[in-house]
């Protein structure tokens, strides 16, 4: 059972394409891009500037439409659900972590993590405490009443992570997570992803050109112009 | 649905109180002072309308007027029409009288006016001119050479027709040439101020003294009814029609043409400024709640990436706007009934036409918040709707 769920696959890509239009320009940022992402992976998409990374991540996150192709999550084709379904399933089933830290600076560390299980309807005294909970987990049980502005960067990256991590998500999706920050927060924080994926088992595809990363992650999708270059470390 | 309500307060709440305070402030007063221009400009017309209205009755027609049949210049047999009309229940008082034009001297001074001629007994249960007196003394039942003058006949009491007042004091002798070719001299007894200028353009004397001028009796030009409510003429004068009377039967209405068109101009004029009004907080909370959606479009696109739904975005939007007219509304009405209101109790505007306050109608204040707050409802939306509009790429990431 536990060995068939590890290989089982969480999403599977199916010829994804994303041709951006501008004008009488075309750019394809993704090219017929076909692999999957196992359940329990801790995955890296790694490849040049502008060789499709965020892209590829913003279709599987469903915060954009592909112009063709297929995104099996868990059996089913998520591309067919409506806007409103696709809202539900983001705040379920999936946790983003961007470069940016991407805060609401009104709110403090625990109402930003909060926010999501509130949105899911949890009673008061439930997401207090699971807030409470996952800001313990990643380093911040002392700041839950800081706001953004009064938090470093890591920190507030880490804010980020709590909130992404508060609905027990299927799997965390990373955009250069560390790339604003200095070293030693960046270390801390693929050594939280990287604990995360140990312990509880979460899925976590991560957007990085940093390749002293390669060493935390079980995986790499590589990409070049778009297209899947190369499958594995 | 209810958890998205609560969502939204959430947010709303938040961003209110994290934002920028005096900017929220502001916002909410001038929200107060365009209701409270709603409800001022409605109750100032209104008010000067029902002083009108009040004038016409109380000092001018009573409620119902009984004039002559067609082609007949006086009602007979007033005193046996009386006791009919004594014969419908709510009628308080009766006043028969003749009126007519007379040319009034004195010196070099002259001018026409309206003189009635009344029982100042019955007259006094009609109108309430003998409350008005500024100088001397009201008619009474027996007077023969006596009459009684408004103050724009007499002169000297800052009237506005002061030109061609007689300048008369009580005292005086003047000489009235009536319509029918009579001239006699009377002494003026007592000088009224109605506050209202077509009752200060008139001249009272005894009934009893018209009919020897006139050498007539049992006779009156018109009979003015006074009820114990106004508001339902019609439904007396459906008694009075019931009693058999044959003569011509008015509401006091019929009289306050100027009125009337007085009213339907304040209407249209307090139409157009609310219609400003709402417009000018159409565009203030839109320009609001426009560039608090541009400044947070990333916050929004935040939102949405998350799995927040799109209406809980807009529902915030809109309960900040509602929060802003409500507000606004709230402290309006604090304006409105502690300090507009008795202001102009205190201080009453004067018009030719009287005395006039404000009068303020819970209905009317109700509809002016109302369509305060519908106002607030799109223009919060719109620009709430315009941004989720936006793909999450773009509010993220976008130029
Ligand atoms: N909204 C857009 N409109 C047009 N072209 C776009 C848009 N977003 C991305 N692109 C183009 O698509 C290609 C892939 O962009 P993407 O942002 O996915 O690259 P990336 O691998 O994430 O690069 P980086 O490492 O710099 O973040 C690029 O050529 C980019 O210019
Ligand atoms: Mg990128």
């Amino acid at each position: 059972m536990t060995w068939d769920k590890a290989n089982e696959s969480l999403i599977e890509i199916k010829d994804l394409s994303r041709i951006y239009t501008m004008g009488e320009v075309k750019v394809k940022a993704l090219d017929n891009v076909t692999f999957d992402i196992k359940r329990g992976e801790f995955a890296a998409i790694m490849g040049k500037s502008g060789s499709g990374k965020s892209t590829l991540l913003h279709q599987l996150g469903l915060l954009d439409m592909p112009t063709s192709g297929e995104i099996i999550f868990n059996g089913n084709n998520i591309l067919g659900l409506s806007e409103s379904e696709k809202a539900r399933f983001r705040l379920l089933k999936f946790g983003y972590v961007f470069q940016e830290y991407a805060l609401l600076p009104e709110l403090t560390a625990l109402e930003n993590v909060y926010l999501p299980a509130m949105a899911l309807g949890r009673k008061k005294e439930e997401y207090l405490k699971a807030g409470t909970e996952v800001l313990g987990q990643v380093g911040l049980g002392t700041r839950l009443h800081h706001r953004p502005r009064e938090m470093s960067g890591g920190e507030q990256q880490r804010v980020a992570i709590a909130r992404a991590l508060i609905n027990k998500p299927d799997i965390l999706f990373a955009d250069e997570p560390t790339a604003n920050l200095d070293s030693i927060s960046s270390k801390q924080i693929i050594e939280l992803f990287q604990k995360l994926n140990k312990e509880t088992g979460l899925t976590i595809l991560m957007v990085t050109h940093e390749p002293d990363d390669m060493k935390y992650v079980s995986t790499v999708v590589w990409l070049r112009d778009g297209e899947l270059a190369e499958r594995g470390k | 649905m209810f958890n998205n309500i609560k969502l939204s307060l959430f947010l709303a709440s938040r961003s209110m109180i994290k934002g920028n305070k005096s900017t929220l402030l502001l916002i909410i007063f001038i929200m107060s002072l365009i209701f409270v221009n709603l409800v001022f400009i409605g109750s100032i017309f209104l008010g000067v309308t029902e002083a009108t209205n009040k004038q016409v009755i109380n000092s001018l027609y009573s409620n119902v007027v009984i004039e002559p049949k067609e082609d007949e210049k006086y009602i007979s047999d007033v005193y046996s029409l009386e006791q009919k009309i004594k014969g419908v229940p709510g009628v308080v008082g009766i006043s028969s009288q003749y009126v007519t034009g007379a040319t009034l001297s004195h010196k070099d001074k002259h001018g026409t006016w309206t003189v009635r001629a009344v029982n100042p007994d019955d007259e006094m249960k009609v109108t309430t001119n003998h409350n008005y007196l500024i100088a001397g003394n009201y008619l009474s039942k027996l007077d023969e050479n006596e009459i009684l003058l408004g103050k724009e006949i007499a002169g000297g009491y800052g009237g506005d027709l002061e030109y061609s007042s007689l300048g008369v004091k009580v005292g005086d002798s003047i000489d009235v040439l009536f319509d029918n070719g009579v001239k006699k001299s009377y002494r003026v007894k007592g000088i009224f101020d109605a506050n209202f200028i077509q009752t200060n353009t008139m001249a009272y004397i005894s009934q009893k003294e018209m009919e020897s001028v006139i050498g007539l009796e049992d006779k009156a030009s018109q009979i003015l009814v006074k009820t114990r409510d106004n508001g339902n003429e019609d439904w007396y004068i459906k008694q009075l029609l019931e009693m058999g009377i044959k003569e011509k039967i008015k509401p006091w209405t019929v009289y306050a043409g100027m009125v009337k068109n007085i009213t339907n101009s304040f209407d249209m004029i307090a139409m157009m400024i609310s219609a400003i009004g709402l417009f000018v907080a159409v565009i203030t909370i839109f320009i609001i709640v426009y560039t608090s959606t541009i400044s947070k479009r990333r916050q929004i696109g935040i939102l949405r990436a998350v799995g927040i739904e799109e209406s809980v975005i807009i529902q915030s939007y809109i309960f900040q706007a509602m929060f802003i007219v409500i507000s606004g509304i709230f402290i309006g009405l604090i304006i409105i009934f502690f300090a507009i209101k008795p202001w102009f109790i205190e201080h009453p505007l004067k018009f030719p036409i009287g005395l006039a306050s404000l009068l303020i109608l819970p209905e009317k204040v109700s509809i002016n918040a109302i369509s305060l707050i519908i106002a607030a409802l799109a223009a919060g939306f719109i620009p709430s709707w315009l941004a989720v509009r936006k793909t999450i790429i773009d509010a993220m990431w976008g130029e």
